[in-house]
């Protein structure tokens, strides 16, 4: 084999979490590949010019968890990455009213007073206990879960450390934090709110994403992966990534190629070669061969070993365990290039919520319904969705005074009930019947905003699979219930990104801390990796960490 | 000696005489308490109740099965000796399935009614089993009072309760390291998922997961119904039908109780609960009397409580706490006399007996559910029905029947509220659903009562309607139960402490709430 197919390491996937570990060991001097079965980068955080002059953000589309260290680490705005915070947002009814969120405190205070006294002071109860457990879940995001059977020292003292943490926060909030990670996003907000269309309008948080509804506990906890975000130091507030979201993509490879790492486009892993239980390397769909003693899997857990590894290379017991993890498809995605600023007849005119995130959904039993739809097969009737006019503050990504869209639609299942059969093929023959549905419900809100449409993209879980190689198009590569949360995801005994084969590891959002363009297990896989191979960087902030 | 207007002092006051309420009465005498238990209704019970249904008809009102009855309350109060025995150990479950080939579940065994092997069997026993032994593992936590998360200080007590809990971590570590992967990963996951990952969904699923979602405001799909199943199996899951109707525990209890020199009253409803600064005093009885002791054992739900207290004697935090207590009923019961025994297509007598559970599936469970969430009926709901009479003959006479369902889920916030149309409907559906399976037995009725869970609140006066008095979902379960900063009996206020199944460890016929706090009331004595 000639030189040029030897690597140190090996990333397949050049997904934001797989760029991530690529360059930390790039950094650490390894000689890194990161190989890519699409003829672009990114995964899931792509920018992608889909019609003329629109740039799509088509999967992900907001930016907030990215978490701060490891921009600072990769010093990613050299690298071209800037994040625009967007203000507030707003939930429409359909009689002309609204809720908007304002980050502007006085002013969230009078709109929250608009639908009810009461729930002014709600709100102040209920945003300290949420920034509590934003707190107190943070630190662990960028850290390694415990194995709680093990009785190593690594373990026990990480073990130790979670335990004083909870301690730390004496018995009430112990309490209060049990209750937090227990409680359905439906209940704890009924708990704290009065007004049905602030409770659904906070609500949506809770089920973005997951094959959960507003009332199935743990959803509050959820809550949370939208919450921990953080722009320019500023806690829970979103931004836009200047250019899309592969301006994210895009600065972790400018960062990785400084730092020597190699990417190779157009042709996707076949199988990860291994030998006694060691992985050797892999060979890609081409035929190309490239040797490594050390592989990274960006791909989530499912593809990654019931796909490419030969299952007699694993212990029984561990493929029964992946076959277990559920990773269920639960959203679609519509990317709309308008011909002008759609109208919202409610708002006034420029109001600063426009900027932000728009919602149609009025109370807890149509967000509980719209979950319901989806456990039998169907999208549903009454979707959930999440909207964004992107060119309201990035103006890069449409030509001068059009516009362009973003919406991401809860729920969609993946294997779609048609004519008595449920299977994924069934959304070829459906994806403009459900764009249909979310667009009559849009021009409740937005009359005529149909006319507007110059293009569109229908995203179906199933084309999200096909496309970006998620399993069921879940964004999460994986649910994020507690059974699949810390030392248990995704599979307990093997959550410290691991696997059974030695010198393979697994380093996308299958992994703790789960999904959201975080990047955290990216990092938090590559310090495990330069453990083991005794490469670690004392002096780096995060390495400290377990 | 009732006299109005006269005073008696007394070492402890129960209000309620539920099972909870006179296991505590009884608990406190045996301890050598001076104890009055003050029921409001005219008969001692609660929702362990035998009542007549039609002149001749007795059956059990409410409750109808016995199991995860906590030993020690068993034996401490030897209620065999006060004749509470078993018409019927052991109840086999028989889970109905439209194609006729019936599931017959007995302990961990699983097969066909018509004897025909279950291709899930052993998937299904080594399951149970698993639980089982996960059962077993935390019934300590709920036989004894939650250990304080912190604070406490040194003393003996809590440092004992320290210990369980870390004896807890030993047991579990001693399972073997894929145990406990397996019981961290699974505890608070959801039972549709744990059963599914292992038996295909059918009438053995279905019959598994309406254990877990019984009496509950959850599907099978809700996260924490896998502890919930934990909870029924703690004592070993075995279900018995008492001799004489559930009656019979709450008698056997109220014997105990007043054989260590309790008194019962029944037909005298509490007026006030006298707070003397911020300490409980007593209580004001009807017509002008009163009783005082330092220490009040509520068995009503905390939202009766704090109603009967008057929330001006909590602090605002602990009222806020108690008002979003979930506790919304989603268990109607209908109780039905029969002219004669019904015949279920393919259940011979035998069979008969069992505990017959319709629930063909996990998802049909789930579809179940979903109405109950908007205020509305299911359209094919969930039901659990016996009838006693095959085992117990001292309940009817002349060959006359009677069969008692509890009939899930009917809202207690049902849409329009529960008038006697909404009754009427819900027992049609849950006939005609019956129907299908014992064809001929609509023509069988001769009386139905029908039990919202509206009904249920005005009888017992358990909020909602519920069970369990409060819903058993892990926010509201052990040191959480009924709510944060309540979790161990008391209440906050000096001698005022809950009993009932809204605190720890919650519902169904076990008495452990009322003994725990009965105990926590003598260690703590009036110190709030």
């Amino acid at each position: 084999m000639p030189d040029n197919a030897r690597y140190d390491a090996i990333v397949t996937g050049a997904g934001h979490n797989g760029l991530t570990t690529a360059c930390y060991l790039a950094k650490a001097g390894l000689k890194v590949l990161v190989v890519e079965k699409n003829d672009w980068i990114g995964g899931a955080a792509v920018s992608r010019e889909l019609h003329d002059g629109w740039i799509y953000s088509n999967c992900s589309y907001v930016c907030s968890l990215l978490r701060p260290e490891i921009v600072r680490d990769l010093d990613l705005p050299r690298h071209g990455l800037q994040v625009i915070p967007y203000e507030g947002g707003a939930n429409f009814t359909s009689d002309g009213d609204y809720f908007a969120y304002y980050a502007d405190h006085d002013a969230l205070r009078r709109e929250i007073a608009r639908h009810s006294k009461r729930d002014v002071d709600a709100y102040e109860r209920y945003s300290r206990l949420v920034l509590r457990q934003c707190r107190f879940i943070r630190p662990l995001l960028l850290r390694t879960p415990p194995d709680p059977v093990s009785l190593h020292p690594r373990d026990l003292q990480e073990l130790l450390y979670l335990i004083r943490r909870f301690h730390d926060l004496g018995e009430r909030e112990m309490g209060e934090t049990i209750r937090f990670w227990t409680l359905s996003v439906g209940e704890f907000l009924e708990e704290h709110f009065e007004s049905e269309l602030i409770r659904a309008s906070f609500a949506g948080s809770g089920i973005i994403g997951t094959g959960l509804g507003v009332y199935s506990p743990g959803t509050a906890y959820v809550l949370l992966h939208h919450y921990m975000g953080e722009v320019d130091g500023s806690i829970g507030s979103w931004g836009f990534a200047r250019g899309g979201m592969g301006a994210i993509s895009n600065a972790l490879a400018s960062a990785l190629k400084e730092a020597g790492g190699e990417i190779r486009t157009g042709s996707g892993i076949d199988r990860f070669l291994t030998k006694e239980g060691k992985v050797t390397g892999v060979v890609l769909d081409d035929g190309d061969e490239f040797e490594a003693p050390l592989v990274a899997s960006n791909m989530d857990v499912k593809r990654t070993f019931l796909n490419h590894v030969n299952p007699s290379e694993l212990p029984d017991e561990f493929v029964a365990a992946v076959k277990r993890f559920k990773i269920r498809g639960s959203s679609g995605k519509l990317n709309i290039a308008l011909d002008a600023l759609p109208e919202f007849p409610a708002a006034p005119p420029d109001a600063p919520f426009l900027k932000g995130d728009l919602h149609c959904s009025v109370s807890l039993a149509e967000l509980e319904r719209a979950y319901d739809d989806w456990k039998e097969g169907r999208w549903s009737a009454d979707p959930y969705f999440d909207m964004l006019i992107s060119t309201r503050t990035d103006p890069t990504m449409a030509p001068p005074g059009k516009h362009m869209m973003t919406m991401f639609i809860q729920y969609a299942p993946y294997e779609l009930e048609l004519g008595g059969k449920r299977a994924p093929e069934n959304w070829d023959k459906a994806r403009e019947a459900f764009a249909d549905t979310v667009l009559d419900k849009v021009e409740r809100i937005s009359p005529g905003i149909r006319d507007l449409i110059v293009h569109k993209e229908v995203r179906s879980p199933w084309d999200l699979e096909r496309e970006v190689g998620l399993t069921e198009g879940n964004i999460f590569q994986g649910e994020l219930t507690f059974d699949q949360l810390l030392f248990n995801r995704p599979v307990p005994g093997y959550a410290q990104y691991r696997s059974p084969i030695k010198g393979l590891y697994l380093v996308g959002s299958s992994a703790h801390p789960g999904g959201g363009v975080m990047a955290a297990p990216g990092a938090n896989a590559a310090r495990e990796i330069l453990r083991d191979v005794n490469m670690l960087a004392p002096h780096s902030k995060w390495s400290r960490a377990a | 000696m009732k006299a109005s207007g006269a005073n008696q002092s007394f070492d402890a006051i129960v209000i309620g005489a539920g099972h909870n309420g006179l296991t505590a009465a009884a608990t406190l005498a045996k301890r050598g308490k001076k104890v009055l238990v003050l029921e409001r209704s005219e008969s001692i019970g609660g929702m362990a109740k035998t009542s007549e249904i039609a002149p001749g008809v007795r059956g059990p009102r409410m409750a109808h099965l016995l199991y995860n009855l906590n030993p020690r309350v068993a034996s401490e109060l030897n209620l065999e000796s006060r004749g509470l025995r078993a018409a019927a150990e052991d109840l086999a479950t028989v889970s109905l399935s439209p194609d006729g080939r019936h599931v017959v579940i007995a302990g961990t065994e699983a097969r066909f009614s018509d004897g025909g092997v279950h291709p899930d069997a052993e998937a299904f026993s080594s399951l149970t089993q698993r639980m089982l032994r996960y059962g077993a593992l935390i019934a300590p936590l709920f036989t004894r009072t939650p250990p304080r998360l912190a604070g406490g200080g040194l003393s003996p007590a809590n440092l004992f309760e320290r210990a369980q809990l870390g004896k807890l971590g030993v047991d579990l570590r001693r399972m073997g390291k894929s145990e406990m992967r397996e019981f961290l990963r699974v505890v608070l996951s959801n039972v549709c998922d744990l059963i599914l990952d292992r038996i295909p969904d059918g009438p053995l699923a279905g019959a598994m997961a309406a254990d877990a979602v019984l009496g509950a405001w959850a599907g099978p799909k809700s996260p924490g119904t896998v502890l919930m199943l934990m909870y029924r199996l703690a004592q070993g899951g075995a279900r018995r039908l008492p001799a004489g109707g559930m009656g019979a525990v709450t008698d056997a209890l109220a014997d105990a109780a007043r054989a260590h020199g309790a008194e019962i009253r029944t037909g005298v409803g509490v007026e006030s609960v006298l707070i003397d600064g911020d300490r409980m005093r007593g209580v004001a009885l009807p017509g002008g009397g009163s009783a005082t002791a330092p220490l009040l054992l509520s068995s009503l739900d905390p939202m009766s409580t704090l109603k009967l207290v008057g929330p001006e004697h909590f602090d605002i935090e602990a009222c806020r706490r108690i008002r979003s207590i979930r506790a919304k009923g989603t268990a109607a019961k209908i109780n039905i006399a029969l002219s004669a025994a019904p015949k279920f297509k393919g259940l011979d007598d035998a069979l008969a007996r069992a505990r017959i559970v319709i629930a063909p599936s996990v998802s049909y469970i789930e579809r179940a559910f979903n109405p109950a969430k908007y205020g509305e009926l299911p359209t094919e709901p969930m039901i659990e029905a016996v009838i006693p009479s095959l085992s117990d003959p001292s309940l009817c006479h002349d060959g006359i029947h009677v069969l008692s369902a509890i009939v899930q889920y009917a809202p207690y916030d049902l849409k329009g509220g529960w008038s006697a149309p909404a009754r009427e409907k819900l027992a049609q559906t849950s006939l005609a659903l019956l129907e299908r399976f014992a064809p001929g037995i609509t023509d069988l009725v001769t009386t139905t009562e029908v039990l919202s869970p509206a009904d249920i609140e005005r009888d017992t006066g358990a909020r909602g309607g519920h069970w369990h008095h409060a819903e058993m979902a892990i926010d509201q379960m052990m040191m959480l139960r009924p709510a944060n900063g309540m979790g161990r009996y008391a209440t906050g206020i000096p001698g005022l402490y809950l009993c009932g199944a809204g605190a720890h460890p919650g519902g169904d016929v076990t008495g452990t709430a009322g003994r725990n706090a009965a105990i926590q009331s003598l260690r703590n004595g009036a110190s709030p």
